[in-house]
This record gives C-alpha cells, sequence and structure tokens, in this order.
C-alpha cells in the first residue's frame, strides 16, 4: 500500500480531471474507465528493488496447521445444487463483475485484482455479495450487533490466510463455516455481516489491510476488556446558586499570599510526579512494544463496517470479526480499504488511504469516492440522472453499452447459501468443542460452555504479573448455574484473599463472602442479601477477636453490632465435648433513630461491658441539641458490707441528661431501666453466640457445596432436565400405546373373509351371506377356543395345587418352618390364581353370548353387506 | 346486677383508697422496696383496678393523667363523670355497673376498649370522640332499638362488638342486620363473624345499605364541601383580600344603604348601577390578584429565608456535634488516664491539662453560637426589611386601587345626582310618566332633600370602602410586625437554649472531673 501513499502529482490530476468531465458528458455510468485520484507516479527501480529485498527478508510465519479445512474434508456430495453450480443469473452477473474486474485492472492497473468471485467449498465461483444470506437468528440474546460479534467470535475458530498478502481464492458459504466452526477473516465477517443484516443493521463485508496483531488475532497486546475498569463518573455537583438569604461566611482571616504560595509549592511537586510517572509509562511502553512489522500495510484482512443509521446506530464503526470487539473507523489498526460489499451490491474504494482508514468517507453514493459494480440501489442516488446519460451513450464500447442496460434492469441474484441455522445446543455450546482461550496482555481468558465443567465453571480471567505470564496475580472464575448461586470466585494470589460473589438464591442469603481461609475465627468478611433475611443483617466482619454486624431495616433499629471476644478459658472439665465459646468481653450497639419516641428515651449506643459488669447508654441528638444525654449503670455492688442486697443506689445510675426530667431521677425508673438492660444483654449474648454458630454452619456449607458443586437444570431445559425427559418419554409412551389400541380397534373384522372372494367382482348376495356366517363362525369359534384355554388353565391351576397340598400332607411332620411357609405362600397364590381364572371363566361365560350378538348386529349394519341383508331381512 | 344494692353500703373513691390500690397493684419484690421507699405519684400510674368496691361516684380519679388502663367494674356506678382529665386512657371497663346513660365520655379520644356490660343503658350515643373504639362491649342492657346500630357506623376501627342479652338480640333479623350495616365487623358477642354470613347480611339488606350509603355520601360531600370553602377564605384572609373576588363589597355597599335602594328605582339609574357595579367588581377583582400574587411572593420570601436559617442552625449544629464527639475520645481517655494516676504531681498536671480541654471545648462551642448568633442576626435584618418592602409595596398599590374605586364612586355618584335632579324637576314640573314607588316619591319633594339622600348614599359608601381598605392596611401591617417579633423571639429563644445546654454539658464534664478529683484526694 506505500504506492497509494504516493502523491499525485498535480499536472496529471488536472487532466484527468479533463477527462473525466469529458467522460461525464458521454454519460458513462456504470463503471468510470478511469480513475481519477487513484494514480500514482511510476515505482522507480531502486524503490522495486528495495521492496523485493524487504520482501525477501519476511519469513513467512505460515502456521504448520494450515487448515484442516480443506475442500477434502468437506464433503459436498450432500450440498445442495445451488451450491454445486450457478443459475443463469449468476452466471450473468459473474460475467458483469468479470467485464468489471477486466476494466478495473485496465484503469487501475497498479491497484491488486479486486475480490469478487472466489470458488466456494464445490469449486464454483461465486459472487462475494451472493455469499451473504442476511439471516434473523431466532435467539434474542442475538439481536444486538455486539452479541452477535461476540458469538461469532467464540463460535468459529480461527484459520490464518493461507498467504498473508491476498486474499484467499475460496470463501465457503457461512452455512459450511459453521459446521466445521472455523475459518479465515473472510469466513468470519461473511457470517457476522449475513447476521448483522438479518438483524436490520447496514452492515458490510470489508476487503482490506490490518495490522499484524489484527490478522493473526493476537491479543497478547491488547489490554484485556474485561480488566479494564469502568472509570468512575465523577458528577461534578451543581453547584447551587447561593440563596438569598445564606448566611454569610464568617471572615477568613488567614493571609491569601501564604496561601498562594503554599499551592503553588503544591503544583510544582505535582507537576514533577506527574512527569515522573508519564516517563515511566512511556519506558513501559516502549518495552511492551514489539518490533514494527515488515509487512505492515501489507496483510489482507476483512471485517464489517456497520454504517450509521439503521438500529439507531449513532456514528459508523468497524467490528473485528475475530475479537468482536469495536473500532472507531480513525483506528490505527486498519490500513486500508480494498472494497466492501453487502448483500446487494460491491463497492471499490477509490480514496486514497495513505492515512490508513482516517480520511474515508463512507458515503457510498458518491461515485467518486466509491466506484459501485451494479446500478439501482438505494445507495447511488447521487450518480448523475438517467436521462443525461441516455442521450449521451453513442460512442461506448459495446460491452459497456451492454452492461448498461442490463444494470437497469439486473439486480443482485438471491443468495445461493443455505439458510443459516445454529442448533440450540451449538448456540450453547458457543466455542468449538466448548472451550476457548484467549491470551491478552498479562491476561489469559478461558471460556467453556455451560455444563461443560461440573463445577460450573464458564469463565477464567487469569491475571499475571509479568508479560510472559508465569506469575500468577489474580484468578476470577466466573460460574452459573450452580446450586449455591456461586456467580464469581476472586482470588488474590498476591494478598490470598479470596473472594466469593453469589447471587440472590443462596441458602443463608449469602451476597459476597471475602476470606482468607475457611477456618472460622479468622478474619472474613461476609455480606448477605438483607431483603433474604429476617434479621435485616448485611454485613458481618470478623476479624480473630471480635465480629462486626450491621443490620438494615430492622423492626427494633438495631443497625450495628459489634462483639469483641477475650481469650479463650481453658475449660478442665472432661466434658467439653461441646464447643467452648470464646467469653465476650464487650458488646456494642447502636440504633438508628425510632421517629415515634422521644429523643431523650431513644437510645442511640448501647455498650455491655461484661467484664466491668457496666452498661453504658447513649441517647439520641434531639433535633435542635448539639449534646445527647448519657446514663451509664454499674451493676456490680449486689451485696452491701453488711451482707444485705442493695437493690439499687443513686450512684449506681450516673446520668447526665440533656433537659433533666423528674421521674428520671427516681430510683424505681432507673431499677426499672437496668433490669430491662440486664435482660437485653443476655439477649444480646445469645444473639451474638448465634451469630458465631451462623458462621460455622455457613462455612459448613460452603464447604460442602464446594465439594458437591451440583448444577441447576432449568425446568425448561428439555435436554438435561432428566426428570421432566423420564415424564415426556412416558407420556409419548402412553400415547403410543393409545395409537396403538385406536389401530386395533379399527381392525377390519370382515377384511380376512373378503379377501377370500374373488377379486374385482362384485359381491353377490349368496357370496355376502356366506362371509357373514363365516365371519360368525369363526368368532364363535374363538370364543370357544378362549373359554376353553380358560378351563385348561384352571384345570391345571387346581391340579397343581392338588399336588402340592397332597405333598404337604405326606411330608408335614418333616416339614421346615421356611417350607412351611413357602407351601403356605405358594398356596395362597395359587388359590388367588384359581380364583381369578374361575372368575375370568365366568366372565367370559355370560359375556360370550352377547358378544356373539354385538357382533352378528354389526355385520347386518356393515356397509359392505347392508345391502344384501336387507333384502335378506 | 344489683344484688348486692340494697345490703351493703357504697363506698366513696377517696385518696386512701386509690392509695390501697396504687399500692397493691404497684411493683413487687424488689421494686416494690423502691417503690415504698420513695412513693408513687399518681400521675407515673398506668393501670388502676378499682373492681368490687362499691364504689357509687367515681370521683377523685383527676390526678391519674398518664393512666391508659382503668377498671371500674362490679361497682355500684350509676353515672359516668369524672373521668374528664384522663385522656390518654385506652381502656375502659365499666361492667357491672347500674349506669343508665352513655355521658361524660368526650374527652377520651384515645379509648380503644370500652366495656359497658351488664347495666342499664338503653341507648348508644354519646361515644362520638371515641375515634379510635375497636372493642364496645353493651352486653346485657336495655338497648331495643336497631337503629342504635346505624349509630356505631361512624366508628372506622370498630371490630369487635356485643350486644348479646339485649332486647335487640331476640330480633330473628338481628345478626343478619348487624354484619349488614357494620361490614367491617370481625366478632359479634365473641363470635367470629364468617364471610358467609356477610354476604348473606349483605344481600338481604342491600337496599337499606344503599340508601343509607348515599346519605352518608351525601353528608360527607357537603362537609367536603364546606370544609373546602373555609380553607379557600382562610387562604384569601391569609392575603388580606379575602371576599374581593366578586360583588361581596359593592353589595355590602348597598346593604344599608336605604336611600341608595329607593334612588334605583329611578329611570336610568338601574343601568347606570349595573354598569358602576361591573366596573366595581372589576376594580376588586384586580385587587384580590394582585394580593394572591403578593401573598405568593410573600411567602417565598419566608419560605426561603426559613430555609437558608435552617440551614445554617443545621451546620452549625453539626460543627459543635462534631466537636463534642471528638472531645469525649479525649474526655473518656483523660479521666481513665487520672483515674489510674498515682503520682500526685502527675495527676494534677493531667487535671489541669483536662480542665485546660474543658475550657477550650466550651470556648469553642460558645465561639460558634455567637457567629451563628451574627450572622443569624445579619440575616434576619435583611429579611426584615424586605418583607418590610414588600408589604408597604402591597399597601401602596391596594390603596391606589381603592382610589379608583373611589374616583369610580364619585362618578356614580355625579350621576346619580344629576339624574335624581332631572326627575326631581320633571316632578315638579309633573311630567314624569312613570310611576315610582310611594317611599321613593317621598324624597322627591324638595332639592335639599334628594341631595340629602343621595349625599346620605354616598357617605356610606365611601365610608364602606374606607373601612374595607383601612382593614387590610392595619391586618397586613400587624401580620408583618407580628412575623418579625416572632423571629426574633425565636432566635432568642435558641439562643439561650443553646448557651444553657452548652453550659450544662460543660458543667456536667467538669463535675465528673472534680468528682473524680476528690475520690482521689480521700483516697
Amino acid at each position: 500500500m506505500e504506492v497509494l501513499k504516493e502523491k499525485v502529482e498535480e499536472e496529471e490530476e488536472e487532466a484527468e480531471r479533463e477527462e473525466a468531465a469529458v467522460r461525464a458528458e458521454r454519460g458513462e455510468k456504470v463503471v468510470r474507465p478511469m480513475e481519477v485520484r487513484r494514480e500514482e507516479a511510476p515505482m522507480t527501480q531502486e524503490m522495486l528493488r528495495d521492496l523485493e529485498k524487504k520482501l525477501s527478508d519476511i519469513e513467512m510465519a505460515i502456521p504448520e496447521k494450515l487448515s484442516t479445512f480443506t475442500k477434502d474434508t468437506i464433503d459436498i456430495s450432500k450440498l445442495p445444487l445451488s451450491y454445486q453450480s450457478n443459475t443463469l443469473k449468476e452466471e450473468h452477473l459473474l460475467q458483469v463483475a468479470d467485464s468489471f474486474s477486466r476494466q478495473y485492472s485496465h484503469l487501475c492497473p497498479d491497484r491488486v485484482p479486486l475480490f469478487l468471485h472466489p470458488l466456494n467449498e464445490c469449486e464454483v465461483p461465486k459472487f462475494v455479495s451472493t455469499t451473504i444470506r442476511p439471516t434473523l437468528m431466532p435467539y434474542p440474546e442475538l439481536y444486538n450487533w455486539d452479541s452477535c460479534a461476540q458469538f461469532v467470535s467464540d463460535f468459529l475458530s480461527m484459520v490464518p490466510l493461507p498467504d498473508p498478502l491476498k486474499p484467499p481464492s475460496h470463501l465457503y458459504s457461512p452455512t459450511t463455516v459453521l459446521k466445521y466452526q472455523e475459518g479465515n477473516c473472510f469466513d468470519f465477517s461473511t457470517l457476522l455481516c449475513s447476521m448483522l443484516l438479518g438483524a436490520g443493521y447496514d452492515a458490510y463485508c470489508v476487503n482490506g489491510y490490518g495490522s499484524q496483531d489484527m490478522c493473526q488475532m493476537d491479543l497478547t497486546r491488547d489490554v484485556c476488556p474485561l480488566t479494564v475498569k469502568h472509570q468512575e463518573v465523577v458528577q461534578e455537583e451543581e453547584k447551587v446558586p447561593p440563596k438569598k438569604y445564606a448566611i454569610k461566611p464568617p471572615r477568613d482571616l488567614t493571609s491569601k499570599f501564604q496561601q498562594e504560595q503554599e499551592t503553588k509549592k503544591q503544583e510544582e511537586i505535582k507537576a514533577e510526579e506527574e512527569r515522573r510517572l508519564r516517563e515511566e509509562e512511556e519506558r513501559l511502553l516502549d518495552v511492551e512494544k514489539a518490533k514494527t512489522d515488515p509487512l505492515h500495510g501489507l496483510r489482507v484482512h476483512s471485517w464489517v463496517l456497520v454504517l450509521s443509521g439503521k438500529r439507531e446506530v449513532p456514528e459508523s464503526f468497524f467490528i473485528d470479526p475475530f475479537t468482536a470487539r469495536s473500532y472507531s473507523t480513525q483506528d490505527d489498526h486498519f490500513l486500508g480499504i480494498e472494497s466492501l460489499w453487502n448483500h446487494k451490491n460491491y463497492w471499490v474504494n477509490m480514496q486514497d488511504c495513505w492515512n490508513c482508514c482516517k480520511d474515508l468517507v463512507f458515503d457510498l453514493g458518491d461515485p467518486v469516492r466509491w466506484e459501485y459494480l451494479l446500478l439501482g440501489t438505494e445507495k447511488s442516488h447521487l450518480s448523475l440522472t438517467e436521462e443525461e446519460e441516455d442521450g449521451l451513450n453513442d460512442d461506448d464500447d459495446m460491452e459497456n453499452l451492454g452492461k448498461e442496460d442490463e444494470d437497469k434492469s439486473f439486480d443482485m441474484p438471491p443468495s445461493w447459501v443455505e439458510q443459516i441455522e445454529i442448533s440450540p445446543e451449538a448456540f450453547e455450546t458457543r466455542c468449538p468443542n466448548g472451550k476457548k482461550v484467549i491470551q491478552y496482555k498479562r491476561v489469559k481468558l478461558e471460556k467453556w460452555a455451560p455444563y461443560l465443567n461440573s463445577n460450573g465453571l464458564v469463565c477464567r480471567l487469569t491475571t499475571y504479573e509479568d508479560l510472559e505470564c508465569t506469575k500468577t496475580l489474580e484468578i476470577k472464575e466466573w460460574f452459573q448455574n450452580r446450586e449455591d448461586m456461586l456467580e464469581l470466585k476472586h482470588i488474590d494470589k498476591s494478598t490470598g484473599l479470596n473472594v466469593d460473589y453469589f447471587k440472590p438464591g443462596h441458602p443463608q442469603a449469602l451476597r459476597v463472602h471475602s476470606y482468607k481461609s475457611m477456618q472460622p475465627e479468622t478474619d472474613r468478611i461476609m455480606e448477605f442479601y438483607d431483603r433474604a433475611r429476617v434479621d435485616g443483617l448485611v454485613k458481618r466482619e470478623e476479624t480473630s477477636k471480635t465480629m462486626t454486624e450491621y443490620y438494615r431495616g430492622r423492626s427494633d433499629f438495631l443497625s450495628y453490632r459489634h462483639v469483641s471476644f477475650g481469650d479463650r478459658v481453658k475449660k478442665l472439665s472432661l466434658n467439653s465435648a461441646e464447643s467452648n465459646p470464646r467469653p465476650i468481653v464487650k458488646i456494642t450497639e447502636r440504633f438508628a433513630r425510632n421517629p415515634e419516641q422521644p429523643a431523650d428515651e431513644d437510645v442511640a449506643e448501647r455498650v455491655f461491658l461484661i467484664s466491668e459488669e457496666r452498661i453504658q447508654l447513649r441517647y439520641h441528638c434531639r433535633d435542635d441539641h448539639i449534646t445527647a444525654s448519657k446514663r451509664e449503670f454499674l451493676r456490680r455492688s449486689e451485696v452491701n458490707h453488711k451482707g444485705n442486697k442493695i437493690v439499687m443506689t443513686p450512684d449506681m445510675c450516673i446520668s447526665f441528661e440533656v433537659e433533666p426530667t423528674e421521674h428520671t431521677k427516681k430510683l424505681l425508673y432507673q431499677y426499672e431501666a437496668m433490669m430491662k438492660l440486664k435482660n437485653e444483654e443476655k439477649l444480646s449474648r445469645h444473639q451474638a453466640w448465634e451469630s458465631e454458630l451462623e458462621v460455622l454452619e455457613i462455612l459448613k456449607l460452603r464447604e460442602e457445596e464446594e465439594e458437591e458443586h451440583r448444577l441447576t437444570i432449568s425446568i425448561y431445559d428439555t435436554k438435561r432436565n432428566g426428570k421432566s425427559k423420564e415424564y415426556r418419554e412416558a407420556m409419548e409412551r402412553v400415547m403410543h400405546e393409545e395409537h396403538l389400541r385406536q389401530v386395533e380397534a379399527q381392525l377390519d373384522y370382515l377384511a380376512p373373509f373378503l379377501a377370500q372372494l374373488p377379486p374385482s367382482e362384485k359381491m353377490t348376495r349368496w357370496q355376502a351371506m356366506r362371509v357373514k356366517d363365516e365371519c360368525l363362525s369363526d368368532f364363535k369359534q374363538r370364543l370357544i377356543d378362549k373359554a376353553n384355554l380358560i378351563q385348561a388353565r384352571f384345570e391345571k391351576e387346581t391340579q397343581e395345587l392338588q399336588k402340592k397340598q397332597q405333598w404337604y400332607q405326606e411330608n408335614q411332620v418333616t416339614l421346615t418352618v421356611e417350607d412351611e411357609d413357602l407351601y403356605l405362600s405358594y398356596c395362597s397364590q395359587a388359590m388367588f390364581r384359581i380364583r381369578i381364572l374361575e372368575q375370568r371363566l365366568n366372565r367370559h361365560k355370560e359375556l360370550a353370548p352377547l358378544k356373539y350378538l354385538a357382533l352378528e348386529e354389526k355385520l347386518y349394519k356393515d356397509p359392505r353387506l347392508v345391502e344384501f341383508m336387507k333384502v335378506f331381512v | 346486677m344489683n344484688w348486692l344494692y340494697d345490703s351493703v353500703e357504697p363506698r366513696v373513691m377517696d385518696e386512701d383508697m386509690l392509695k390501697l390500690a396504687v399500692g397493691e397493684q404497684g411493683p413487687r419484690d424488689e421494686a416494690g422496696q423502691l417503690a415504698r421507699q420513695e412513693g408513687i405519684l399518681f400521675k407515673d400510674v398506668l393501670s388502676l383496678r378499682l373492681d368490687f368496691q362499691n364504689i357509687l361516684r367515681i370521683d377523685s380519679l383527676w390526678q391519674f393523667e398518664n393512666l391508659r388502663k382503668l377498671q371500674l367494674d362490679n361497682n355500684i356506678i350509676e353515672k359516668i363523670e369524672g373521668l374528664e382529665r384522663l385522656v390518654h386512657l385506652v381502656w375502659l371497663d365499666l361492667s357491672f355497673n347500674n349506669i343508665e346513660a352513655i355521658e361524660g365520655l368526650d374527652t377520651l379520644v384515645n379509648l380503644e376498649d370500652l366495656s359497658l356490660f351488664n347495666n342499664r343503658i338503653s341507648k348508644i350515643d354519646s361515644l362520638d370522640a371515641l375515634v379510635k373504639l375497636q372493642v364496645l362491649s353493651l352486653g346485657n342492657n336495655e338497648i331495643s332499638h336497631m337503629m342504635n346500630i346505624i349509630y356505631l357506623r361512624r366508628f372506622k376501627d370498630l371490630r369487635t362488638l356485643s350486644l348479646s342479652g339485649n332486647p335487640i338480640a331476640e330480633e330473628e333479623d338481628y345478626k343478619m342486620f348487624i354484619c349488614a350495616y357494620l361490614p367491617d365487623l370481625v366478632y359479634l358477642d365473641f363470635r367470629r363473624i364468617d364471610d358467609h354470613m356477610k354476604e348473606l347480611a349483605e344481600i338481604k339488606h342491600q337496599y337499606g345499605i344503599d340508601e343509607l350509603k348515599q346519605r352518608e355520601n351525601l353528608i360527607q360531600a357537603q362537609l367536603d364541601d364546606e370544609r373546602a370553602q373555609r380553607e379557600e377564605l382562610e387562604e384569601h384572609k391569609a392575603a388580606f383580600v379575602e371576599r374581593l373576588n366578586g360583588s361581596f363589597l359593592f353589595d355590602s355597599m348597598y346593604a344599608e344603604d336605604v336611600e341608595g335602594n329607593k334612588l334605583a328605582h329611578l329611570p336610568g339609574v338601574g343601568q347606570l348601577l349595573q354598569a358602576y357595579k361591573d366596573k366595581f367588581v372589576i376594580v376588586c377583582l384586580n385587587i384580590f390578584e394582585y394580593g394572591l400574587k403578593q401573598q405568593e411572593k410573600r411567602k417565598v420570601e419566608l419560605d426561603t429565608f426559613n430555609e437558608c436559617v435552617q440551614e445554617a442552625i443545621q451546620e452549625n449544629r453539626e460543627q459543635g456535634k462534631r466537636r463534642i464527639a471528638k472531645f469525649e475520645e479525649t474526655h473518656l481517655l483523660s479521666l481513665n488516664a487520672i483515674r489510674d494516676e498515682s503520682e500526685v504531681t502527675n495527676l494534677e498536671m493531667k487535671v489541669a491539662e483536662h480542665s485546660k480541654d474543658i475550657t477550650e471545648l466550651f470556648n469553642m462551642l460558645m465561639t460558634l453560637e455567637m457567629q451563628l448568633v451574627e450572622q443569624l442576626e445579619e440575616t434576619i435584618n435583611t429579611f426584615e426589611r424586605n418583607i418590610m418592602d414588600l408589604v408597604a409595596l402591597f399597601i401602596e398599590n391596594v390603596q391606589s386601587l381603592m382610589a379608583q374605586c373611589r374616583d369610580l364612586e364619585n362618578h356614580h355618584h355625579e350621576k346619580l345626582l344629576e339624574i335624581s335632579i332631572n326627575t326631581l324637576e320633571k316632578i315638579l314640573k309633573g311630567e314624569l310618566d312613570e310611576d315610582l314607588p310611594y317611599d321613593v316619591r317621598a324624597l322627591f319633594v324638595d332639592k335639599d332633600t334628594i341631595v340629602n339622600a343621595v349625599g346620605t348614599s354616598h357617605d356610606l359608601h365611601l365610608l364602606k370602602i374606607d373601612n374595607r381598605e383601612d382593614e387590610l392596611v392595619t391586618r397586613t401591617n400587624s401580620w408583618c410586625s407580628h412575623l418579625v417579633d416572632a423571629i426574633h423571639k425565636d432566635e432568642i429563644m435558641r439562643n439561650r437554649r443553646r448557651v444553657k445546654e452548652i453550659h450544662q454539658y460543660v458543667d456536667h464534664v467538669r463535675n465528673e472531673l472534680d468528682n473524680l478529683e476528690c475520690s482521689e484526694i480521700i483516697d
């Protein structure tokens, strides 16, 4: 592409323009024979040599396993006819394309041949536009471009182009590509373009030049999108205009000059710091930057262009089908465009790509910038009007003329590709074999299909410290369909901190669990879905000596509880098999304001100093006060020096009241308050103890869950849900049996007798009578047979029973208990059988005449026999 | 019911009886010991039981201000009285007495549970004040008329009702009727009403209920209307332009004007009067609208002011709280340190240091407060100026509009005079064709009479206008001065409260320190 970067000489351009004007008058419309801008200085010998040398230096790093995806692996015999041949219209189109290509190469001899009609899997040339088959996928997930692109990039594995400097010779249909889940960039973009067009986007396949990283899908120098943290948008606080009566701030008496000096100094330091940081960054970047690519600008790549306008796309952008990332049209990775096409038309880029794609204008209706192949699409509205041209096409060459005429009535033939279909299984599995690994800069991303891993792992992101990916920094694992609702596991190797994130629905309403070890009484933080919990617990933080709990939305307004534990007292007693809870030293509880109580009676903080036997209360602050009431109870001196029990003395309660009232001074009041507090202390201790138990329980549960890691299966998932499958199969079986029975019911009872008659003759009355009689007698015989059968069985059973009884009576004395039992059970069973047989026989005897009569009746009414019967009757 | 009535002597509810009851029913054990030590005040008692005491007359209960529950069952009370002060009462049991009429309950707005079982009541009424009533027990009484039930419809929270043992309970329709007319009721005569029953009852009495509901709705709508009107008038009054949105002032001018009304019969005066009225009403409406607008403005002004002041106070308060919180941390630490210190010199040094801290806190808080006072003063002054200006402007403009009214009146007066004199001349000449009422004709005796009559009417009108104007001006001014006074007073009160609070707190902290010192020294 360097050649393209050459500046066009002024004179030539001038001449060209004149020529162009003349041509325009002649009314050339379809293909302007000469290119205006694309003329460049002739290559000098030196340049050629230079280039040759350069090219010879390049070692082609074509991968070994070039493609298992070659023609011989594809069974072309099963492909439909449209794949194996061209229709007339397609042939015609190919001719048009050929002539276009000829003119193009004639006019722009220095440009590479156009990528117009590569061979398909059946070695049939097909025009690229017809290879696109716009399809809207039946999955709602594939309605937007980003998910479509992600699907394509996940679903297919990438095969490099056979020759990185040329477009491929073959372009397979999207269906084949989907089937084999492999393809080069052209296959990728054709498939993606088909899906996007189906979803209503204004999308185009692009044949152009990309950077090495892009062409080889080398992401090792890219930052993984998953690791990029969302920059928090700092919302500028709206400056409220000072209100009319806003108070004036107190006068500032500090020196302005000193402040200024101070800020100056600060700024200098900051600037210095920034500079240093920038340098550091640059140095790092230099290290990371790979050696420049010698083939820069020559590597052929194909990607997708989405133009603005449809589906509320505000701005045109590129999608790289390999990585599913979107880029702006100004991006550095895209170095030039040769041509682009959608299912309707084909456009050749006539703009200079010396500055990559940055200056390109994607106005496809502009014939100066984009040369189109077919007329008549909506994008060609900028071309000259037809009247002008019709009158002036006298001395064009015949081919051109012919083509123009055709063009007016010629539109793109329908796609030869079969409907693109993705089975639900394939859609769910996504990646080939359900597994994909992508290497980013310092990051490895692994993806799995759901249910592939038994623990529900679907994605793992490993971050490394160094570029060579040897030292692991952190691991993030995403899970799906776990019964314990585990969603994400974050392991920080540097700190050893594990953080588990859960979706709503964990049996203990766990939301986040961050821990270093699963041992109890170590540092851990558990966060909960507080609305799912009865006690409204939001968060519980634990260290080895403390436990802090945060609550929300409780009816008793408790919002915080902090428990400090002392050292565990060693129990000497032997029966300490039970848990030995640590002694509680201090419990601090904080309460939110209860609006129904006056502030002076609403406790804000309650501290139980259990070891000191003290209780401290701090009340809420009144709305217009700055101090809050406090009260402290000492519950130590239960017995005075005389040995009498002291109930309450004034110095057992020290209180500060914002507004002293009379009744709170009373000992009775204080005594009652203290009694209440004592009870509450007990309760709080109990709750702390329960919390500890709960932690243990959760830990146990977590361990169990980790071991079991069962997966949930949706009741709508008919494939995996064993129960529903069984049920469905049973239903089907029942249905089938039902069907069989119906078929049986419809059996023709006359068929065997009618078959005996000579065919194709009308039945005589005599014959009819005979048929009837035969049928009846046959039925009678059957009934008798049946009765005999039952009778025979009955007799047999009876005989056997009698034999057995005889045997028993003979050997009764010598029999063991077991044998006797055996005999008895046999007897009862035999009796049962006999009884049933007897019943059956009786029933048969009863029913047989009825059945016989019924058949006779039926025969009388049978449509085939009825006329003869009538006469007979 | 009254098996004891004849044989046992009634007792008087006196101090001793109450004391005894309170003592008996008060706290037990250790708490009781304390209670005896200190004595129980009647106003601290929450619940009192006085059953089987042969009380004839309820008395001496006025001290039990905070009583929640009162049991006076199984006495021989004949009249409900003496309960007016017990406004917090939630539960009142007057069963098994000899009460004949419900009365004396008008102040017990918090009452939820009322038992009048086994009395001699024949009519349910006088319960209007008991809006929170949930449980009403009226069994074994002498209620005989079904219409008493309808009275109970007004208690929206009533869920439990017992009426068994009354004559009405004998009626066959009794249950159905109650279920239909009291659809929110859950328990009747200690039994749950099942839904099926409710449905049946509803169907049975549908017509009656519909009619009743219709009537109730009408009354409700009327009440609502009245309230809305009253509110509107209040609003207008606040804007000082009430009744100026119509011809009220004009009508009032002619209400007492005998001559003016008589003169209206003159030919041509009717039209003149109509035109005059229209113009006058337009001016009045102008005043009215202007008044409302100004009121809105004043309100906005006041709101902004209040908001700003509140903000300032709030911020100041936050600062104060922060200071105190910070101090409290160090305070606890240093108290502990002092407690643990054994050496006298060190101790003294620490005490001194801490007392310095306290002083510093005090100074800081006071500085904050004084700063706020200054700031607020300035703001209040600004506000005062502005509101005064607003009011002055309002008055000025209203006065100019009133002047228009007066001009209209003068103009009308001239016209009327002219017509009157013309008419007089015609009458004198005997040219008048129309018949005038006798009393009107009596005015047209001579020129002086008629001029006087017209003049009187005119004066009266002017007086009315002047009065209205004066009223408006005085009220506006007084509102303004009241407002300003109130703001000043509030601010002073606030300041005093805060200073008191600071002193109190600092004293408390000092005390704590002193106590510690004392105990140290004693030790």
